[in-house]
């Protein structure tokens, strides 16, 4: 029982559950963060996503605020700007893309200046100077402006709108006054009318820290002074100007934004060609799905922009890129609210902490670890692997609390120890098969196993031998290696005395559980059964049927393939879903869930079941059992080979005796041995409605035979005088079981309620 | 933990009898246990043999809450 050690919180272990360099690997994969295609596409970095966002909820100040945000003349870039966001929208691939520039004027058009007089800032030391006119000077003495810098911006025109005439002739008149107007309204001295001569440069360039020219200014001071792409740098003269002599609206935007940030660089004394962080366009590793998008045509702007309405429509056409496809049909991750590479952070952090509240622990115990996430996602995300490390991490460090898994472990354990057959065929030592039911076979369908194995010891040659016992799956699932590990010498042990038969598998948890540890080919009962024919009194079932496959299943076509064969031979039709084969969900069974998160286990069944009133079959015990929990008809492809209906889903007292009625009927009518079964001297009464209730809190009948038994040795109870019941108490392993009941007759217990606490409980100073 | 101070207190009513001893449950000062810590507190206990009671809506309750916080710690 050393595997069943409470841990202590004052235990100190950390072992880290990645290397740094193989955690970024990981997250590198999900690519949720990935900016849209239109936001990757802009030089400047807009989120026209962000922007269609804000103007479908009608929040067009909000949109504007982005605008004014990311550039000093917002309009100047609505209307002359080519748009790189708009080639890129993956709307283009269905219909029209989005009109991103009209929904940027909407935005200034409908939108309100942001209110407030901002922070105060204090003015920079070093002053600037921008001498000569064209859009590139103007965006760069907006930015410098912005920035702080004492700004003059020598211009030949007589005033703001003339300027702006010339820098952005594109402009419509009412933008071209508004624009003027913020460019009078910018902490900018303008010196208009100014005589733009190489001798006028000469004489107030020593006034500035800081020179910038438009590029026909420089190439008449400095006709072969260039400047560098990267810096906007002229490396003669040491002036920022635009680097192309005759760029679009938007490099020269983009220009004077890099030249602002060399204009940093600069009078903070520091390179101006190194660390600038990202610039410029990029690619976007970003998936999104079109095959849910809605073909559509762009809403007609007219030359005065779209009103309001017309903006938001257009607005609503955006699908707003987004890869969510592991999200999409995965409960657990939808109930952590969470996509992977940030849950794959937190779970990385909850291993890491020593002491304090380890907030992911029951979210690392609520993944069903089924796979579904690796198959959906574009980049193969592997978040089962991570809680499956993480909860192996947890269990070596003595970070996992029992509590979580210690339920479904015993019963792995009563699997393999009080349940367990392992027997050669009748007249055989050394069998050529063994067959492998399934510990939830047994539980769930014995008398399918009991057919099933009477059925492959009768038709196949060469003796059939019966393991009945759990794979190991639990232990694995639980990340209890040490378990796992017994388990495995147990198997081998006992494989090895049958003769090392092939094992037939009527679980696809156990076929792939079994592979991995045995390192051998296990067989399914479906492959056997479709080679050798059905048995004789088969049930034919003549409705439609879903299939549920199994997400041990997964990535496996043959076997898949072969259980639809064999359906296929029963006569059954299989209704097609979207979610089958390898993108299956979980039904809730995988990864321990119903023993961690009842609540999220229901949801996941409900889930798979969603919007169907069609039967399902399955090929796996637990989908069976969780449907049928969740009260969808469903039933298990050997209930119909060996025409053995299980009935309603077995709560998890019925559980244990099924397991070991199918064993002591086997032992009896197979092996001829007598099983002696000792019945206590008193009777316990248990009503329906408190089977539920023990059920709901996991107490077996067992525990409370177990209390009954203390209590009628030892008389240890407390009687309430007022409803004349007896309450009586038992400690078994790390948990104490409270028992209410009533004495009928001197040896009935009729029990009442019961319920448990892990905490041990005990008088002071004893 | 200071032996003075006690968490959580269970008012004992004069119906609870302890059935091997015949006599009533008194309050008594007890100690829960769990993952090497221990929480004082007064629970109903037969001050003859010692048997402590655990009323159904304490276990559920406040043991049960405190139990998932002391396993994620």
């Amino acid at each position: 029982m050393d595997h069943f050690k409470e841990r202590s919180t004052r235990d100190y272990f950390q072992k880290k559950l990645y290397t740094m360099e193989e955690l970024f690997k990981r997250e590198n994969r999900c690519i949720y963060e990935e900016p849209a295609f239109c936001h990757a596409a802009c030089p400047l970095g807009l989120d026209a996503k962000k922007l269609a966002f804000f103007i479908e909820k009608g929040a067009f100040s909000d949109a504007r605020a982005m605008l004014e945000h990311i550039t000093p003349f917002p309009m100047i870039l609505a209307y002359g700007c080519d748009a790189p966001c708009e080639k890129a929208c993956r709307m283009n691939e269905v219909g029209e893309g989005i009109n991103i520039r009209g929904l940027e004027r909407a935005a200034m058009y409908h939108g309100s200046p942001k209110g407030g007089k901002g922070l105060f800032k204090f003015k920079k030391k070093q002053k600037a100077a921008v001498f000569g006119s064209d859009l590139f000077s103007l965006f760069l003495a907006g930015e410098l402006a912005r920035k702080s810098y004492p700004t003059s911006f020598y211009v030949n025109q007589k005033d703001a709108i003339s300027l702006l005439k010339d820098c952005a002739p594109f402009l419509l008149k009412d933008d071209l006054v508004n624009e003027a107007k913020r460019l009078e309204n910018m902490d900018i001295k303008i010196l208009y009318s100014s005589n733009l001569t190489k001798e006028f440069f000469e004489s107030e360039k020593d006034n500035f820290d800081i020179i910038a020219t438009s590029r026909s200014f420089l190439d008449m001071c400095f006709p072969n002074d260039i400047p560098n792409k990267e810096t906007l740098l002229a490396p003669i003269s040491n002036i920022l100007s635009s680097q192309d002599s005759n760029p679009s609206v938007l490099q020269s935007i983009f220009d004077a934004r890099r030249a602002g940030v060399s204009v940093d660089r600069i009078s903070q004394g520091l390179d101006p060609a190194s660390s600038r962080g990202e610039e410029g366009s990029r690619e976007s590793r970003l998936y999104t799905n079109m095959n849910e998008a809605i073909p559509s045509n762009q809403i007609y702007e007219p030359e005065n922009g779209y009103i309001t309405k017309e903006a938001i429509e257009e607005a609503s056409r955006c699908i707003q890129c987004k890869c969510e496809e592991c999200i999409k049909h995965c409960v657990f991750l939808q109930d952590t609210g969470k996509y992977p590479k940030k849950l794959t952070r937190e779970i990385f952090n909850n291993v890491d902490i020593i002491m304090g509240d380890h907030m992911m622990n029951k979210t690392i115990n609520s993944c069903s670890l089924c796979g579904q996430c690796t198959v959906t996602c574009p980049n193969g995300y592997d978040m089962a692997e991570i809680c499956l490390d993480a909860r192996e991490n947890m269990v070596s460090t003595t970070k996992m609390a029992l509590a979580y898994h210690e339920f479904a472990l015993l019963d792995m354990l009563f699997s393999n120890n009080e349940a367990f057959l392992s027997k050669p065929q009748v007249g055989y030592e050394k069998c050529k098969y063994v067959f492998f039911p399934g510990c939830q076979a047994g539980a769930i369908a014995p008398d399918a196993v009991f057919k099933a194995y009477v059925d492959l010891s009768k038709r196949l040659d060469g003796g059939v031998g019966l393991i009945n016992g759990c794979c190991g799956a639990i232990a694995k699932w639980a990340g209890r290696t040490a378990i796992y590990e017994e388990c495995e010498e147990q198997l081998k042990n006992e494989i090895n005395k049958l003769g090392n038969p092939l094992i037939i598998a009527a679980c696809p948890t156990c076929k792939k559980t079994l592979e991995e540890m045995l390192k051998i080919e296990v067989k399914g009962i479906w492959d056997v059964l479709n080679e050798i024919g059905l048995p004789k009194g088969a049930l034919e079932y003549d409705r439609p049927l879903i299939m549920h496959d199994s997400c041990s299943a997964r990535g496996d076509s043959d076997m898949q393939a072969s259980i639809r064969k064999l359906t296929n031979s029963l006569g059954c039709t299989l209704k097609d879903v979207p979610y089958n084969g390898d993108m299956s969900e979980c039904c809730g069974y995988g990864g321990l869930v119903s023993y961690v998160n009842k609540e999220l286990a229901s949801k996941m069944a409900q889930s798979c079941t969603k919007d169907e009133d069609v039967p399902f079959i399955s090929y796996c015990m637990a989908c069976r059992d969780r449907f049928a929990r969740e009260k969808r008809e469903s039933m298990h492809v050997l209930e119909l080979v060996y025409a053995a209906p299980a009935g309603n889903p077995p709560d998890i007292s019925k559980k244990r005796k099924n397991r070991l009625s199918l064993k002591r009927k086997l032992l009896e009518e197979i092996w001829k041995e007598e099983v002696i079964v000792i019945n206590p001297e008193y009777k316990i009464v248990i009503s329906e409605d408190v089977a539920k209730i023990l059920d709901e809190r996991m107490i077996l009948e067992e525990d409370v035979y177990s209390v009954i038994e203390a209590y009628h040795e030892d008389g240890s109870a407390v009687y309430d005088e007022i409803d004349g019941t007896l309450t009586s108490s038992l400690r078994k392993g790390n948990v104490t079981f409270w028992l209410k009941f009533k004495k009928d007759e001197p040896d009935v217990y009729i029990i009442l309620g019961a319920y448990s606490h892990r905490m041990k409980v005990r008088v002071r100073y004893e | 933990m200071t032996d003075n101070k006690v968490y959580y207190t269970v008012e004992t009513g004069d119906n609870l009898i302890c059935q091997k001893c015949g006599i009533p449950l008194v309050k008594t000062e007890a100690v829960f246990e769990y993952l090497n810590n221990s929480f004082p507190v007064e629970l109903p206990a037969c001050p003859k043999c010692g048997f402590v009671y655990v009323p159904e809506d304490l276990a559920l309750g406040k043991v049960l809450s405190v139990e998932k916080v002391l396993e994620d710690k």
